[in-house]
């Protein structure tokens, strides 16, 4: 007696496509949102190769080291640093008036430097930047 | 005499879901390569009253090991602002934005001269930063 083999099922279970797409795609929009997009806007002037002395010593001057800030000449902790440029910075009307000349030591990280640029910021101080230009010497 | 209506056949055709799936990841290959900074390594600082720029005209990365990127690209800091100028060429105020995104750690000697190449080829700086929740 002959007996019949039953026939093997040889195509993919194509309903299970739909729920393989779904997943694939929960995991690129997941991939792709992962990414910070959100910040702060900086205005800065345009630089200047020679700054205008006279002008920039009416300027308030804060200079940063790698966790103090240097107003003036004056090392101020963070939380008096926020209320002195307020205060400094109320009586100014005028946009020169209110330039920060912001100067950072090689040292100072960016999160720092981003916490006191936003302080001045919100104090309404108009940051600039004062850099040390490099020079060339040739010793003979 | 009832004629028996005919049965209509309402299945979707599961077959055509491979194909779907198949357009989609394309899709989302391509959208992912566009951002074509996203394979550097960086962590970004914190504040608060963050927002999002309005638009995007380029994108500036300072990763942890100090190297600068324009656009996905690895770039020296003394042509980045030459650079910058062609990217942005003519455009208007408001169309000039240059995302920076620097890693948290990164110290002035870096940045600095990157936010003055910015800022001599008069982008408008878009720091990009992460919410600091316990503030």
């Amino acid at each position: 007696m002959k007996l019949k083999r039953t026939k093997l099922l040889v195509e993919p279970p194509a309903s299970a496509t739909s729920d393989i797409a779904f997943i694939l795609i929960v995991f690129f929009l997941v991939c792709a949102s992962v990414e910070p997009d959100q910040g702060r806007a900086q205005t800065l002037p345009r630089s200047e190769p020679e700054p205008k002395k006279d002008k920039q010593s009416q300027n308030i001057e804060v200079e940063l080291t790698r966790d103090a800030v240097i107003m003036n000449g004056n090392p101020l902790p963070k939380e008096s640093f926020a209320k002195t440029i307020i205060l400094k910075l109320a009586d100014k009307t005028r946009d020169e008036d209110r330039i920060v000349a912001v100067k950072s030591r090689k040292e100072v990280p960016y999160s720092h430097w981003m916490d006191i640029t936003g302080i001045i910021e919100d104090a309404g101080g108009v940051i600039t930047l004062q850099l040390e230009e490099e020079q060339t010497v040739q010793v003979q | 005499m009832i004629v028996k209506r005919r049965q209509m056949d309402a299945s979707v055709p599961a077959m055509a879901m491979g194909d779907i799936a198949f357009l989609l990841l394309i899709f989302f290959v391509i959208l992912a390569r566009a951002r074509d900074d996203s394979h550097l390594q960086w962590k970004p600082a914190t504040g608060v009253k963050l927002v999002r720029p309005a638009t995007m005209n380029a994108s500036v990365v300072i990763d942890k090991y100090n190297v600068t990127h324009l656009n996905g690209r690895e770039v020296p800091v003394s042509s980045l602002s030459e650079e910058l100028k062609v990217i942005l060429g003519e455009n208007a105020a408001g169309r000039r934005t240059v995302i920076l995104k620097v890693h948290h750690e990164v110290t002035a000697i870096y940045f600095e001269p990157v936010i003055e190449a910015i800022s001599e080829a008069g982008g408008e700086l878009h720091h990009i930063l992460e919410e600091d929740k316990q503030r």
